[in-house]
């Protein structure tokens, strides 16, 4: 049995090599795409640009503008007429307008300062933390403009009713998003590989009219399911770490904090699930293309109920109980605990146990259906 | 010299119209596509998970934590009294943002003195962490302001009630912030990448797999003949999903379209010819299909959600993610799509982005045609 299943392998490898294209392209994507996910821009306020016309030229104003800076905010335009303006942020130039009419000054003074905000709406979440920052600056401007006339002398200053909220962000403190946006690529293109490897190996063999050849021969159902698993699961093992520890938190800086063993192992355990809903489709599949919507169709959903492009909790409910059946929602916050928060086992074992029986599930499903294909 | 595109065309069409799978790939998965994430894919970060763990348990730390309870971007999940186990909570994902109130938080404010809160937010999901970050400072700053104008009323000073400075917040293009009119709009730009894409990649090396690209290199046909032919086929498939999006976006999601359908019609065609190149160049370039398949979601797909602007803007991206964004097709239809939806402007204010579709398509079909002469020769 040994000898069947090693003869398979080294065909499967075999195959493999040849097709150099494919090769080139998973070292793409476990290496230029997971550097290039680092790249893809801020999730909070960064620069986010400002353009300003200060139709009141005052201290206040002027005050007011000052507070408009890095890291959240930068001013690339300072603009003497609507017009300006309007072009500014047509041209997406700018995202945000700050217009200070010219009474501001007496105004302030009189506790009734108004300036005018334009946001541009067309990135709803950017626009909408943009928003927060502003009244932010705003009321922190009022804030102290209060303080200097409730409290004239120093110590005064210090002891009026003011709540600082010390905000510190655990296991990322810098936002930074390229640790987030790397590490889920890298988990991306595990999943890729691990479904369109396994699946194409199978269908490959219905397309050329090999399949029956192996059917009569003595090879058995999970044998040969076996031999498509396997050369995935090497594939995957060899590239994830060096992406992981070269890219992930070689270039990106990424922190490592927990047990890269527990990683790995359950890494296995995902392509190995993976790879079986790959085989699941093939057998369904008659040919490549066909494979291929298949896969598409259970892709994106998975990808979606997975938690990383909405959390969890803003997810409606049943789009939540939905994820359950998604082994990549698994994969990915066991990831993300273990390899972010360093978590251990006694976190993450629900997520390996789904992770283990959706796999064993789908491989039975695939052998099941492929009996009766017989 | 080009008599037998129409031939070519003829064959392709009648091979897409007897293929189910094609057509599903050409029309069912996009609309699929389109519904899913567009009904499904929210941005907008809501009821997350808070707790309190409050020292003080007085009115103030009430009146506190009622602040954050009230506001629909946070839900309670518990008030402690003591630290430890809700550090717990961070760790498995019960909580997403603790609040820490100190003991003697009411005594300090009654007094009339600053105290401090401590607030640990769950960095893990970044994205979510800056909306947390951002929704706490604004609640702190709210209940801040609060206290102030209190204590100026109390003391006499200024029109109680009134803050200082204020601003007035008017947003522009999309005035209800929905994320479905930057979502819906941003999905016509990927699903006319990655389609078109995906059916040109599988249009070449399909016959090479099966064989008759033989008869292909064999028959007088040109190269120009075999891209033009291929080409027109599926541009039609693309056109039609180009109306389809359209008419679900205005009729099904009700995005706002303040633009010119025209300029969009124009764009879209530019860009449906350059991204069936791009599959047509990965289509010569590889020898199976699953290479085709694979190559098509690595450079065409990711690329276009992570760098077009679908999600974070170019502007805020750092100068390796710019480089990346104009390198890409997707970002500059991203421009002329969102700003016909939205902005609303004619053809002058959209020529250097058009400008530069016509250019990459230009140097898409060169390249293919150089490496198609390569293999038949």
């Amino acid at each position: 049995m040994r000898g069947r299943l090693l003869a398979m392998l080294l065909k499967e490898f075999r195959q493999l090599a040849a097709d150099w294209p494919i090769v080139m392209i998973i070292l793409f994507g476990f290496f230029g795409g997971v550097y290039l996910a680092g790249h893809s821009g801020a999730v909070d306020l960064k620069n986010y640009p400002v353009v300003v016309l200060d139709l009141s030229k005052s201290n206040e104003s002027r005050e007011l503008v000052s507070r408009l800076r890095p890291p959240n905010f930068k001013i690339v335009d300072v603009v003497h007429g609507d017009r300006e303006v309007v072009a500014s942020l047509d041209a997406a130039r700018a995202s945000l307008a700050v217009i200070i009419p010219p009474g501001f000054a007496r105004d302030v003074q009189e506790s009734r300062g108004r300036f005018q905000v334009i946001s541009d709406g067309t990135q709803s979440q950017m626009a909408m933390l943009a928003a927060a920052y502003i009244a932010q600056i705003a009321g922190q401007y009022g804030i102290e403009l209060l303080e200097r006339r409730i409290g004239s002398s120093e110590d005064q200053l210090a002891s009026l009713p003011q709540v600082d909220a010390r905000i510190r962000v655990e296991f990322n403190p810098s936002i930074n998003a390229a640790w987030f946006a790397s590490l889920f690529e890298l988990f991306n293109v595990i999943t890729m590989t691990s479904l369109l490897l396994t699946a194409a190996a199978l269908v490959r063999e219905k397309e050329h009219g090999t399949l029956e050849q192996l059917l009569v021969s003595p090879l058995r159902p999970a044998e040969l399911f076996a031999a498509k698993i396997i050369p995935t699961v090497i594939v995957v093992l060899l590239l994830s770490p060096v992406s992981l520890y070269a890219i992930v938190h070689g270039v990106h800086g990424t922190p490592l904090r927990g047990s890269p063993l527990l990683f790995y192992a359950v890494t296995v355990l995902f392509v190995f699930s993976i790879a079986s809903l790959g085989l699941a489709l093939a057998v369904i599949a008659r040919n490549l293309p066909q494979a291929m919507m298949l896969m598409l169709l259970t892709l994106w959903p998975m990808m979606f109920l997975s938690g990383a492009m909405t959390p969890p909790e803003s997810m409606a409910p049943w789009m939540r109980y939905l994820g359950l059946l998604s082994p990549l929602r698994y994969f990915i916050d066991l990831g993300f605990q273990v390899l972010f928060k360093g978590n251990g086992l006694m976190y993450v074992w629900q997520d390996i146990l789904g992770i283990l029986v959706l796999g064993s599930g789908l491989f039975a499903f695939a052998v099941w259906r492929f009996r009766r294909l017989l | 010299m080009l008599d037998r595109v129409p031939a070519i065309a003829m064959k392709e069409t009648r091979e897409l119209l007897r293929d189910p799978i094609y057509l599903g790939l050409a029309f069912v998965l996009p609309m699929m596509m389109l519904l899913l994430f567009g009904f499904g894919m929210t941005l907008d970060v809501k009821h997350l998970p808070v707790a309190f763990v409050d020292h003080d348990d007085s009115p103030w730390s009430r009146d506190y934590r009622d602040r954050f309870v009230h506001s629909e971007y946070f839900d309670l999940v518990g008030v402690l009294g003591r630290r430890t186990e809700v550090d717990e909570w961070l760790r498995t994902g019960r909580a997403r943002v603790i609040v820490d109130v100190p003991p003697g938080f009411g005594r300090d404010l009654a007094r009339g003195r600053p105290t401090a809160v401590g607030v640990t937010v769950d960095g893990s999901f970044p994205s979510r962490a800056a909306v947390i970050v951002g929704y706490v400072s604004a609640i702190n700053g709210l209940y801040n302001q609060q206290l102030l104008v209190d204590l100026a009323a109390r003391r006499g000073f200024g029109a109680s009630g009134l803050l200082p400075v204020q601003v007035n917040m008017s947003v522009w293009y999309n005035p209800t912030l929905e994320s479905k009119n930057a979502v819906v709009p941003g999905l016509l730009v990927l699903i006319l990448m990655m389609f078109p894409a995906l059916l040109g990649a599988l249009l070449i090396v399909r016959e090479k797999e099966s064989g008759t690209i033989f008869n292909l290199y064999a028959s007088p046909t040109g190269r120009l003949e075999i891209i033009l032919g291929k080409l027109l086929t599926y541009l039609a498939v693309a056109m039609l999903d180009y109306l389809a999006i359209f008419a679900m976006s205005r009729w099904i999601f009700e995005v706002r379209f303040t633009g010119s359908f025209l300029v969009l019609t124009a764009g879209a065609v530019l860009y449906a010819v350059c991204t069936i190149g791009v599959g047509l160049l990965i289509s010569i370039l590889t020898r199976s299909q699953l290479a085709a398949m694979f190559a098509t979601f690595l450079v065409t797909l990711t690329p276009a959600f992570n760098y077009s602007g679908f999600i974070t803007p170019v502007a805020s991206m750092d100068p390796v993610g710019q480089f990346v964004a104009q390198l890409i097709p997707a970002t500059h239809f991203m421009t002329v799509v969102r700003g016909s939806y939205l902005k609303g402007f004619g053809f002058g204010y959209y020529w250097p982005q058009l400008g530069a579709l016509a250019a990459y398509t230009l140097a898409v079909y060169s390249l293919a045609w150089l490496f198609l002469r390569k293999r038949i020769g």
